[in-house]
């Protein structure tokens, strides 16, 4: 009973403390923003895949804005005019449920562009990656990062093991996350995927990417590849299904065979051998 | 010394007439339920033959029981490595069909068939799936036909026999057979215990008996493969293993175990047994010949200052003590070196103990003729129907002269007596034999009282249980004190 006790006591305070780093490490509104909406967003930089923030305040009431930014999807089923424009804007890219946003952090963050908005030149006014155009050679690189055969620089999980891309994969990609065969266009081209990438801020991809994130070199590459894929003709084919089930099939008669092999020895009977006179 | 008691027994094989009704009993008490139609906590074998389930005695099809290696005890069937490994399929379990497929009979279509041309009958029906069946083996399967080709020739303790003693088995138109019953031994070194990877198997402080924890059972069945006597069993409704649990409600009561109270023959003894439990590793390490004779070693004399004093210094009661001063199985293992354990090659250690048969050649087949072949009434046991060397492989852990000693020892008690109430044997050919023997007139009267003179209470000597003190151990016995005694059904509005 004692040392379930300990266990008990140290997974409690393990607990704790991850709770605890979580609720309070982003408490600032500029760590916020950068690592949240700075992938989709610009404050003076024009659009990417979400509009430009500059003086936001003044399209919208902050009442209006801070229910959108805590539940978008809502706002948008809800039949809201203005929601309805901003997403046909942004080629119906819905934007995501942020981790760990509250209606006090919503506050912080509107009082925060509203700063930002009135100086000269914010610092998230744009990109800094290099604005060089794609080559045939960021195409190649760009493949072997989605399917891994390059491992991602911060050591972050490759694409293909939660997204599928056209012509990529035998048996397809991950099917966690969405299609990435039309997401350049979708999210808005070159500028807009290249600021994703380097922050990837959906609910699922931030807790990982901003581990391990996407180096700087390498986002480039992975833009070219998407580019390529969204010019291309080809489409997720439903081989891939096909070809699972039957390396499932396989893996499952091959995992039977191994199970004979290593119980080969077991007794299987005594007395029917027995009685046909085979005992040995 | 850590001196412990265990209530053993004795089963007297000469005595068994193999009518199952010690099978009965305990079926009808404890295994009639659903899941354990299979299960014969007590079952009878006819010897020779493969028993049950089929050939248990082979221990390089179901490994059971310890073996040495490299000085140190290990079992068979498994380890730690092998318990992860083979966790959800132990590989060296009896099948169903080793067992037997348990059957009853639709008596019902003997009342409702139809009026025909023929007599209806009763078809076997499968009491596992409830399906018309054929029946194609039982727990005793070619009981009573000792020269089967198939059941008695795959006896295991043929093996090694040469071929002339097979063929002096066989020649005399397969006479030869004997009554092996079996119950749990309740051992002192219980591989069962060992390889339950949930602690689900204990034996008893008090008095040895081995249970298994219907709780804590998680249904791993390493306990099958693990016992060499196959005696624990897997009821395949509740999903739990269960075994003889030497009827520890009866015995607690002062009631000798069902199987020993319907005994016809009056072939089984119990009483309690001293032991030195510090011992039990370094003996069960013994050679195989010598195992009887380590075991008989561990096995303390209860009239010994130094014994009883030590035995008291570890919480014995003094009425155990008594007990095992008069227990008959005492007599039967230390005093007389009759009873011997079987198969204590497997090196639990067995508590349950057997007075072999003695299988004299009486006559013989010549052309199609039987003849008289022997004057004497027992002659050499080297020409005994059941030739020492299988005897001694049953009880003897391969060593013959155990078995020597104890047919020797039981044919001077016949003779012996004989010269006292028949007298067609001289005095001094009857004393002489006893001297031979290495027994006394004395002991020689004990034997033959226990033997065939025994009362109930001679073959039974059951101490009484101290359930009390076992139970203080894990609550306060005064518990309730003052609190109960009387019940409502409708507490009183004033409380109580």
């Amino acid at each position: 009973m004692k040392k379930v006790f300990s266990i008990n006591t140290i997974i409690l305070v393990t607990l704790f403390i991850g709770v605890h780093s979580l609720l309070f490490s982003q408490s600032d509104p500029e760590e916020f923003f950068e690592k949240n909406c700075f992938s989709c967003h610009t404050i003076g930089g024009g659009r990417l895949t979400g509009p430009d923030l500059k003086d936001v305040e003044k399209r919208k009431d902050p009442a209006w804005l801070e229910k959108f930014i805590l539940t978008p999807q809502s706002v948008i089923n809800s039949g809201d005019v203005y929601a309805s424009k901003i997403l046909k804007e942004a080629r119906g890219v819905v934007m995501p449920k942020v981790a760990n946003l509250d209606p006090s952090m919503t506050r912080a963050l509107l009082k925060f562009i509203r700063e930002e908005s009135g100086k000269e030149k914010s610092r998230f006014a744009g990109s800094t990656l290099a604005d060089r155009p794609l080559t045939e050679e960021d195409y190649k690189i760009g493949n072997a990062l989605f399917i891994g055969t390059k491992r991602l620089k911060n050591k972050g999980p490759s694409c293909i093991s939660c997204h599928e891309i056209a012509g990529e994969g035998l048996l397809g990609g991950g099917l966690l996350g969405p299609d990435l065969t039309e997401a350049y266009g979708r999210l808005g081209g070159k500028t807009a995927v290249a600021a994703w990438l380097s922050n990837p801020s959906s609910e699922m991809m931030s807790p990982i990417y901003k581990k391990h994130p996407i180096d700087e070199e390498e986002v480039l590459p992975l833009v070219a590849l998407l580019k390529s894929k969204a010019e291309g003709k080809e489409m997720i084919s439903d081989a891939h299904d096909f070809n699972f089930m039957i390396f499932g099939f396989i893996g499952l008669a091959l995992c039977l065979v191994l199970f004979d092999l290593a119980w080969w020895n077991r007794l299987r009977a005594v007395r029917k051998p027995m009685v046909k006179g085979e005992l040995s | 010394m850590d001196i412990r008691s265990q209530i053993s027994m004795v089963f007297h094989l000469d005595k068994c007439i193999g009518c199952h009704t010690c099978s009965i009993a305990c079926k009808n008490i404890w295994t009639d339920r659903k899941g354990t139609e299979y299960m014969w906590w007590n079952n009878v074998e006819t010897k020779p033959g493969t028993g049950f389930p089929t050939r248990w005695e082979d221990q390089d099809k179901y490994k059971g029981g310890w073996e040495v290696v490299k000085g140190e005890l290990e079992l068979r069937s498994t380890n730690k490595t092998k318990t992860i490994t083979n966790i959800f399929h132990n590989p060296n379990m009896p099948t169903l069909d080793d067992y037997y497929e348990p059957w009853t009979y639709k008596y019902k279509d003997l009342f409702d068939s139809p009026e025909g041309d023929d007599q209806p009958t009763a078809r076997p029906i499968s009491m596992v799936t409830g399906e018309e069946m054929d029946i194609e083996a039982g727990p005793n399967w070619d009981d009573d036909l000792a020269g089967s080709p198939i059941y008695a020739e795959n006896d295991i303790n043929l093996d090694g026999l040469s071929e002339e003693q097979r063929e002096q088995m066989f020649a005399i138109e397969r006479l030869m057979m004997f009554y092996f019953p079996r119950i749990c031994n309740h051992c002192l070194n219980p591989s069962c215990v060992a390889s339950c990877p949930s602690g689900a198997l204990y034996k008893r402080g008090e008095d040895g008996i081995v249970l298994l924890d219907q709780e804590e059972c998680r249904a791993w069945r390493s306990c099958i493969p693990a016992c060499p006597y196959k005696k624990t069993y897997f009821n395949w409704n509740t999903g739990k293993s269960e075994k003889c649990i030497l009827c520890f409600p009866r015995v607690e009561t002062g009631q000798a175990p069902a199987c020993f109270h319907s005994c016809v023959g009056r072939i089984r003894y119990l009483g309690v047994l001293l032991y030195d439990a510090k011992k039990i590793e370094e003996t069960a390490k013994f050679p195989d010949e010598e195992l009887v004779d380590a075991q008989r070693e561990m096995i303390l004399d209860p009239f010994d200052e130094n014994v009883i004093r030590e035995a008291k210094k570890n919480g014995i009661a003094d009425s155990t003590i008594e007990a095992a001063q008069k227990s008959p199985v005492y007599k039967f293992v230390k005093e007389w070196g009759l009873a011997l354990p079987p198969h204590i090659e497997y090196r639990t250690l067995p508590m349950l103990f057997y007075v072999p048969p003695m299988l004299p050649v009486m006559s013989a087949q010549e052309g199609d003729s039987v003849r008289n072949v022997n004057e004497e009434f027992f002659p050499d046991f080297d020409k005994a129907r059941a030739p020492i060397k299988y005897l001694a492989k049953m009880f003897g852990g391969g060593n013959e002269s155990h078995l020597r000693y104890v047919l020797k020892k039981q044919s001077a008690i016949r003779a012996y007596r004989r010269a006292e109430t028949v007298g067609d044997i001289e005095k001094i050919d009857a004393d002489k034999a006893l001297l031979e023997a290495d027994c006394t007139a004395a002991e020689a009267e004990g034997i033959y009282q226990l033997t065939s003179l025994c009362t109930f209470e001679d073959r039974f000597v059951i101490p009484a249980a101290h359930r009390e003190e076992a139970i203080e151990m894990m609550k306060d016995p005064l518990e309730h004190k003052q609190e109960t005694g009387f019940g409502f059904r409708d507490e009183p509005e004033r409380g109580w």
